[in-house]
């Protein structure tokens, strides 16, 4: 039997988690805004001695493949590109989150730190490949983070996953998000939603956690955002890298042609793309992880 | 025991007692397996995309990937064991190619791939005796040279057997 989650325990259960850190928050508030550069960047890495130590050894992990090593912060910033920077940013800070082992959903370990970066990869190549004018980073930061709060709930959903898995195949649910909200009064974009709230993610990527199964509900300034990250995901699923039973079980929203310009043949060069960078970059995370 | 573990677009074969080759987590993508009974071989391959057209390069470099380049260099390889080269006599098994919850056909990659490998499979006079093909659930998928048995396994549900 499976407990509700009240408004107050999920802050609750917010409250248990680390905020993210000064410069973790400044790099995503740099990332969403437009007329941002590279360095501002670099300055704000700069104030933060552990990043740029994190940010010297991802560049110089063996999955890159450098002759030379990169000493100077400036030339490791430009090479990794920004996205990368700030997604080694915010992997430390949630690292507990990302970590988490997905019980709810019989996930294995690091399967959600895995979906997100696949994630990520994918929601920046729909982006580059329909010719949209979202930037890519954003994209990519956005599909980092868009299943957090499945980290918040997976513990209340322990025990559940064959038993709603059936009730899918009979239709006694649509998808997996109305199992999990008729099961514990919490669906995962919602629960990782009050935690951007907390945490005072930029609207978009607050966004984009909130409606990236719904993204017809997203405010019309972020639908196409939104559209891009959801595509993100199911490619991501697609290629097998979900976070456990709830993998492929949730509905696409084929309206995306609207907000998402892809060519037919788009989606297999994007995923063979996707599978490249995500085997170069998943390599040099763990290389360098600790 | 031993394992060849297959990643995607990797493909591979066995004719060793106590040997398996296992593939995780397909999604869209599908493992076509061939079980030799004459020389008691087995062999699978991890396709991801339909056609090779898309980017030659990649299929120059791992055959694997494509449906239309991955089963004449599964064929080969398994002609290394002694086995027929044109599949004669072979036994085929498909999985995996699911799709998510898609009402049009776009999204349908896994629809693709599975119809893309029964053409090239006919064109060798092949045909499968046995498929675990959709449904919007991945599969990791492992097959023993002693039995010739294909195990399935995915998160929520019990394992089952082709
Ligand atoms: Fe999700
Ligand atoms: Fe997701």
């Amino acid at each position: 039997m499976t407990e509700k989650i009240t408004p107050e325990e999920i802050q609750k259960i917010i409250s248990s988690v680390p905020l993210l850190s000064a410069s973790a928050n400044q790099l995503l508030q740099a990332t969403t805004d437009p007329d941002h550069d590279l360095m501002q960047i670099v300055n704000v890495v700069k104030t933060d001695a552990t990043l740029t130590a994190r940010v010297l050894k991802v560049v110089n992990s063996a999955a890159f493949g450098l002759i030379n090593e990169i000493t100077s912060l400036d030339r490791a910033i430009s090479y990794l590109g920004e996205r990368l920077v700030v997604g080694i940013a915010i992997g430390d800070c949630a690292a507990q989150l990302f970590d988490k082992e997905l019980k709810g959903y019989e996930g294995e370990h690091g399967a959600l730190w895995r979906h997100d970066l696949r994630t990520a990869i994918a929601s920046r190549e729909v982006v580059t490949q329909s010719n949209s004018t979202i930037n890519p980073d954003l994209a990519f930061t956005a599909g980092l983070l868009h299943d957090i709060g499945k980290a918040l709930i997976s513990d209340y959903l322990q025990g559940t996953a064959s038993d709603v898995l059936q009730k899918i195949e009979n239709n006694e649910f649509s998808d997996y998000l109305a199992a999990e909200e008729e099961l514990i009064g919490f669906d995962h974009p919602r629960a990782g939603y009050e935690l951007a709230l907390v945490w005072k993610l930029p609207e978009p990527i607050a966004e984009v956690i909130r409606f990236h199964h719904t993204p017809a509900e997203a405010s019309e300034e972020f639908r196409e955002l939104v559209y891009a990250v959801h595509l993100g995901d199911n490619i991501a699923m697609m290629g097998g890298c979900g976070t456990g039973a709830d993998s492929m079980q949730y509905m696409l929203d084929t309206n995306y042609t609207q907000y998402v310009d892809l060519h037919p043949n788009a989606l297999a060069n994007i995923m063979l793309v996707v599978n490249e960078d995500y085997e170069k970059l998943e390599r040099s995370f763990s290389e360098a992880g600790e | 025991m031993g394992q060849i573990i297959l990643g995607v677009g990797d493909y591979g074969a066995s004719n060793q007692s106590g040997e398996e080759v296992k593939t995780f987590a397909l999604g869209s993508c599908v493992s076509v397996v061939f079980l030799d009974p004459k020389t008691r071989t087995i062999g699978m391959v991890h396709v991801a995309l339909p056609e090779s057209s898309i980017n030659k390069a990649k299929s120059a470099e791992k055959p694997g990937y494509f449906a239309d380049t991955g089963i004449p260099a599964l064929l080969a390889q398994m002609a290394k064991f002694g086995c027929n080269p044109k599949g004669k006599g072979m036994v085929v098994k498909l999985c995996g190619g699911a799709n998510v919850m898609d009402t049009n056909d776009t999204f349908q990659i896994g629809k693709r791939n599975a119809l893309s490998i029964k053409k090239i499979l006919w064109k060798y006079g092949m045909g499968a005796v046995a498929e675990d093909l959709g449904g919007n659930f991945s599969r990791t998928v492992s097959v023993s040279v002693d039995t010739g048995e294909i195990i399935l396994s995915s998160p929520g549900r019990p394992n089952w057997k082709l």
